[in-house]
């Protein structure tokens, strides 16, 4: 009896064990698929190319999914990277600039602009974090708000002036430092500094995550917040200090893409939301809360530019990159939810 | 910080086993909580007015009252959930006035809540040390070595198998109890208050449950312990305050008390039956026949029964061994693997809940708050919501129509209720069981599927409820009901069958058998 | 199902890959965005000329992001295309250009800007094409459009003052939609668009142009979005239409946009108003486009549109597939460019505009 049970259960098992990973499964295949007709794909200057863009989407990919672990969100996201990027160039420009926006003066430290930055981001995590703990609001109208003010405080600050001509202490001998140098195939490859940049981040919020309290805290706010209150965890600085790291997280994003891009314009930080929030989905933060892994942000970052890399690398349109890239992200929540929904 | 409470912690759970008897009698004196013209109002409500209670150290003390009597908000005064009106609470003959949780639990005051408050989607230890994890020494960073081995040791002491790095979400409802339980005991509390701890437990994990209550008492812990089921107040309690209205009754030993005496107390009445006489109502005609029936994701496997028209049929069993899932497939609720259904002998499909409505089914779920009442609907839409259909004139609906159909339920169920439009949420636990049963009603059933219809409702409106499914037998209606109280199934089924494991273990005639004879069936293939 | 799903989201891949066949050199075209109308014609055109040519094009969308664009450059040149064509998302950014041009120069492949400028200074601009021999911009004069526009405007509306002065106040009054706050080419057809006209009125003894909206001290609306949208211009004529009008005495009696797609908003609204509905006996107000979009030009030849500066998309698409290809074949870069394109400096490749008011 039992014996034909067993039975019964091991295709379905093999099935699950499939499902649960396939997006995993989907995007080695399509690794596998490019690299057989592209070859130039698996080589050194494209997996390097792959992780300096990995590097680029991370620290916002890890403050925005702290926010979904609380079963929120975080619209602001891409709108305070566009002001920190702008704070940053203005701070940063070279002095003696014809056009230098802060008439006359000298490039601060870059370590204090680093830390301006995250200030600033953290501040409008503050209002984000107050506004969803104490007033109970939902955050995605929370940030949306945010968002709106603070791109409106960016165009009334700058005036919507591009700000070019960055000082080499912030951009060239920084941000975008050669770490390592190599020539493979004749094509020179370099790895920049803000992957090393990336790479400490990531591994300072796994240890926030896995092992402090408030990480804990965090997990079982998003998980059940009642549930947390009656254990005596204040609920609301957790969600204020998660919003606060997202915001830090924001900020220190603006200040390292202004130097990648070598400019800092309206256009900084437009959507880069919506991509963070995607990439964090795709990794299996689910938006039920509550559950997500650094490892999987990571994961989900990197599969999403591996997609978009494959369209480039296979030629295709950029019309047909946006169907990929809205399927994979269905494809992503429909297995995901299967987790959660209870089947009867 | 953190490192002083796990060395204090170790120290009380060592104490546990050497309780000495004599040192428990002293105990006893001792009054370790006392609380005194308690009033909370909400609005439209006098929660508590005037309540007290008085709790000794190393003493089990019941808390009983029926459904909105005020033992929980009492309770949720004391840990700080509710800020009470007035009042004073004393513990260990110090005033205390807790704000929060946090601090009531930081001056021993645990609580079990009755809805499990817990973070499904973390693992066990998680759990039991939220809000105070662990430090690693002089680094802010949670210790999960420390926490594993904290963990383990409070599961040794109260002889809990399970492991502390198990997701809750994929543990039974009894164990993620136990586990609110050892965290309740984990923070060396002076007082735990257990609201319901039983609802969702096995025999045997109550026996288990019983043996812990035992150690706290030995150790001098004062347990407060808030229950519907007579038998286990009775077992295991030394003293029962019993309120009615928010208003303090009476405090009793528990030695000197009877069934009878509590009810008498809680209700303020005397109820001389708690079931109504039993009337033949079984006619010949087969209305319900089940072949075969096997559930896809449950383990209901291969189920035949059959059902006559008028009769009430009873399916016993314990928590887990498919009853529910057995009302369900039927419904149409859940996905079938194999099975037919014939209804007046016709094969019938019930693929889906709608279809069984059509097929004059009705099923009344097990659990009311989550998916038996719309709360925030009034009492009128909650009553015509499944029969919409029938007061339509073209797309519309005609108000007139609903409001007579309501108020005839109202009257034949006689419903307390200040009016149609009063919100579901506002009436008591047996109100609103009873507007369900008028939203059924409505739908013209022939078959009512009924599961744990009294779960949760007080003594006098169950009565009334058992009244009711009478009356609907003797119309020539059939119900089959499932119950985890064996008396009710007894006192009110014409026939019951017992399920264990998913399969059907037997079938015995509600006048010739005996709780112990049913035992033996649910246990057969676990 | 999901099976089926993840199957068929491979397959889509794989298909399209079978699609692409090698060819002898391969560019990748990044464009500011997939949404603009003007640009879908340069990309239309820009496909069929590489196709010419034999050469293999991928098109990217970094639909308004910077970074989008950065990035899609890298993955490019990794992928090993041949070439990198441009069309800079934050126009006058020279920090950017720069950037996206050292990029190409590392690795030795050609890189040719087009349409939005790079920089706000030409000898900047000057400067960065001179550091890099296999480098190239292909635009226009930014503000050749605004001055043509100017000119067509003028004279239409000297010609036929009385008839366009509905309110016979003897001052002509306008409105002006601008595609975007920052913009060069936006800041350039905005001035320049109202000026020349003035310039020939004033000269002619005519009054100059008037705003219609004395309390707006910059004369122009502007599309806050940055996106030339037909849906902001329609919304601003709509608002306008139900404040000034001809019941009121003070009707706009000019409409200038920077792009078509603005001016088509506005005389959608005017349509919806019961004007430019080009039947008998309807008052057509006068609107003003730039680019010379079909839509624009049908609108014209129906009478419902006054007049466009055509901005050549079909021969700005030819000079940027010539210079690529010479690039990636190693010829003189600027071989083989038709007789009407200037070449400035040896780095600016200007296509000149024409008038188009129907045929």
């Amino acid at each position: 009896m039992s014996q034909t049970k067993v039975e019964n259960r091991q295709p379905a098992d093999v099935l699950n064990w499939i499902l649960d990973r396939a997006m995993i499964i989907l995007i080695i295949l399509l690794a596998i698929v490019v690299a057989i007709l592209r070859p130039a794909f698996i080589r050194i200057p494209s997996i390097v190319n792959l992780l300096c863009l990995t590097a680029a989407r991370l620290p916002m990919a890890l403050g925005v999914a702290g926010c979904i672990v609380l079963a929120g969100t975080d619209l602001s996201g891409g709108r305070v990277a566009g002001l920190t990027g702008f704070i940053s160039a203005i701070l940063l420009q070279s002095a003696g600039t014809a056009t230098r926006f802060l008439q006359g003066g000298q490039p601060l430290p870059v370590p204090l602009v680093i830390l301006i930055a995250m200030v600033v981001g953290g501040t409008i995590g503050v209002v984000n974090g107050f506004c969803m703990g104490k007033f109970k609001l939902h955050p995605f109208i929370v940030t949306l708000a945010t968002q709106l003010i603070t791109y409106g405080v960016y165009l009334t600050v700058s005036n919507s002036k591009q700000v070019s001509s960055l000082d080499p202490s912030y951009s060239t001998n920084f941000v975008i430092k050669p770490l390592f140098e190599f020539t493979v195939g004749g094509i020179r490859t370099v790895v920049p500094m803000y992957v090393l940049l990336a790479i400490i981040l990531t591994a300072i919020m796994w240890v926030v995550w896995n092992k402090t309290a408030f990480g804990k805290n965090m997990f079982a706010v998003g998980s059940n917040e009642e549930a947390a209150r009656v254990s005596g965890v204040n609920v609301l600085f957790t969600i204020v200090v998660t919003f606060i790291i997202a915001g830090a997280l924001y900020g220190y994003t603006g200040f390292i893409e202004a130097a990648r891009i070598g400019t800092s314009g309206p256009s900084l930080g437009l959507s880069y939301e919506n991509d963070a929030i995607s990439a964090v989905v795709i990794g299996g933060v689910s938006f039920v809360g509550g559950t997500g892994k650094i490892s999987g942000v990571i994961l989900g970052v990197f599969m999403m530019q591996l997609i978009i890399a494959s369209m480039t690398f296979l030629g295709i349109s950029g019309s047909i990159t946006y169907i990929i890239k809205g399927g994979v992200i269905l494809i992503a929540c429909i297995l995901d939810m299967r987790k959660y929904r209870t089947k009867k | 910080m953190g490192q002083e409470k796990v060395s204090l912690r170790k120290e009380g759970i060592g104490q546990t086993f050497s309780g000495v008897q004599e040192s428990r009698d002293k105990q006893r004196q001792e009054i370790l909580l006392h609380m005194e013209g308690m009033n909370k109002s909400f609005p439209g409500v006098k929660a508590l007015d005037n309540a007290r209670l008085t709790v000794r150290a190393g003493s089990v003390h019941a808390l009983m009252g029926e459904n909105g009597a005020g033992k929980s908000t009492l309770m949720k005064c004391l840990f700080g959930i509710y800020s009470k009106d007035s009042g004073r609470i004393f513990l260990e003959g110090k005033e205390v006035n807790f704000k929060s949780s946090r601090e009531a639990l930081d001056n021993g005051v645990a609580m079990v809540h009755q809805e499990l408050n817990q973070a499904l989607k973390r693992n066990v230890m998680d759990n039991i040390w939220l809000g105070r994890y662990p430090k690693m020494k002089g680094l802010p960073l949670v210790s999960e070595k420390q926490m594993y081995q904290d963990t383990v040791e409070v599961f040794e002491k109260l002889g809990l198998d399970i492991n502390p790095r198990t997701i809750m979400s994929k543990m039974p409802v009894s164990q993620r109890q136990m586990v609110e339980i050892a965290k309740a005991v984990s923070f060396n509390s002076k007082i735990i208050v257990l609201d319901e701890p039983t609802s969702s437990l096995t025999e045997v994990e109550v026996e288990h449950l019983f043996k812990i209550i035992n150690m706290l008492k030995s150790r001098g812990c004062g347990i407060i312990y808030i229950s519907h089921k007579m038998d286990e107040i009775l077992r295991i309690s030394d003293e029962v305050t019993i309120m009615r209205d928010g208003q303090y009754i009476a405090t009793k030993d528990a030695e000197n008390l009877t069934k009878e005496e509590i009810i008498r107390l809680m209700v303020g009445r005397e109820m001389t039956n708690q079931f109504p006489q039993k009337i033949d109502t079984v006619q010949d005609e087969e209305i319900l026949r089940v072949e075969g029936l096997s559930a896809q994701y449950s383990l209901l496997n291969d189920v035949s029964f059959s059902l006559k028209k008028g009769e009430i049929l009873g399916i016993a069993g314990l928590d887990g061994s498919g009853r529910t899932e057995l009302l369900e497939n039927i419904f149409g609720a859940a996905t079938r693997r194999g099975g037919k259904i014939y209804k007046e002998g016709q094969l019938i499909d019930n693929a889906c809940p709608k279809s069984a409505i059509g097929n004059g089914f009705a099923l009344l779920t097990e659990e009311r708050r989550a998916t038996g009442i719309f709360s925030i609907l009034d009492v009128k839409e909650n009553t015509v919501v499944a029969s919409l259909k029938k007061y339509m004139t073209f797309i519309f609906l005609n108000d007139k129509a609903m409001e007579d159909k309501t108020d005839e339920m109202i009257n034949a169920m006689s419903i307390k209720t200040p009016g149609q439009k009063t919100k579901i949420r506002a009436l008591s636990g047996g109100n609103q069981q009873k507007v369900i049963f008028g939203r059924w009603l409505l739908t013209e059933p022939d078959v009512l599927l009924l599961d744990e219809p009294t779960r949760g409702i007080d003594v006098g409106a169950k009565y009334e409820i058992y009244q009711l499914i009478q009356n609907l037998a003797k119309e020539g209606k059939s119900v089959v009901m499932v119950s985890s109280e064996m008396s009710e199934l007894l006192g009110v089924c014409n026939r019951i069958l017992v399920m264990s494991g998913g399969r059907l273990a037997g079938e015995v005639d509600a006048d010739n058998t005996s709780q112990e004879e049913i035992m033996t069936l649910a246990a057969k293939y676990v | 199902m999901k099976k089926v799903l993840a199957l068929l989201l491979v397959a889509i891949m794989a298909l399209s890959v079978v699609g692409g066949a090698l060819a002898e050199g391969s560019a990748v075209v990044s464009w500011y965005t997939f949404g603009d109308v003007y640009l879908t014609s340069v990309r239309n055109a820009l496909g069929e000329a590489f196709a010419a040519r034999g050469v293999k094009v991928t098109d990217k969308d970094a639909n308004g992001v910077q970074q989008t664009q950065l990035d899609d450059i890298s993955t490019a040149i990794v992928s090993g295309t041949d070439a990198l064509v441009i069309n800079l998302v934050d126009s006058g950014a020279i920090g950017t250009a720069t950037t996206l041009l050292e990029k190409g120069k590392e690795q030795d492949k050609p890189v040719v800007f087009f349409n939005r400028a790079v920089s706000t200074d030409n000898a900047d601009a000057e400067a960065m094409f001179a550091s890099y021999e296999k480098s190239a911009f292909v635009g226009t004069d930014f503000e050749e459009a605004g001055k043509m526009q100017g000119d067509l405007i003028g004279a239409y509306v000297l010609e036929n003052f009385d008839a366009l002065d509905l309110n016979g106040d003897g001052v002509i009054s306008y409105v002006m939609f601008k595609g975007d706050e920052a913009n060069q080419e936006a800041i350039a057809r905005t001035k320049y668009g109202v000026e020349n006209a003035d310039a020939i009125l004033t000269a002619a003894g005519k009054p100059a142009l008037k705003f219609y909206d004395e309390a707006n001290a910059s004369k122009y609306l502007v599309d806050l979005n940055g996106t030339w949208s037909n849906a902001a211009s329609f919304d601003y004529m709509q608002t306008i239409l139900s404040q000034y009008n001809e019941p009121n005495g003070n009707m706009v009696e000019l409409i200038i946009a920077n792009n078509d797609d603005m001016a088509m908003g506005a005389i959608n609204a005017l349509m919806q108003a019961g004007y430019n509905t080009g039947e008998e006996g309807v008052k057509v107000i006068p609107v003003f486009g730039v680019d010379a979009v079909d839509d624009a030009k049908e609108l014209i030849n129906q009478g419902k549109m006054t007049g466009t500066v055509k901005q050549d998309a079909v021969g700005m698409a030819e000079a940027v597939a010539v210079i690529t290809d010479n690039l990636i074949q190693g010829k003189d870069k600027f071989e083989g460019l038709a007789e009407n394109v200037r070449v400035i400096d040896g780095w600016f490749v200007q296509i000149p505009y024409a008038v188009y008011t129907g045929e």
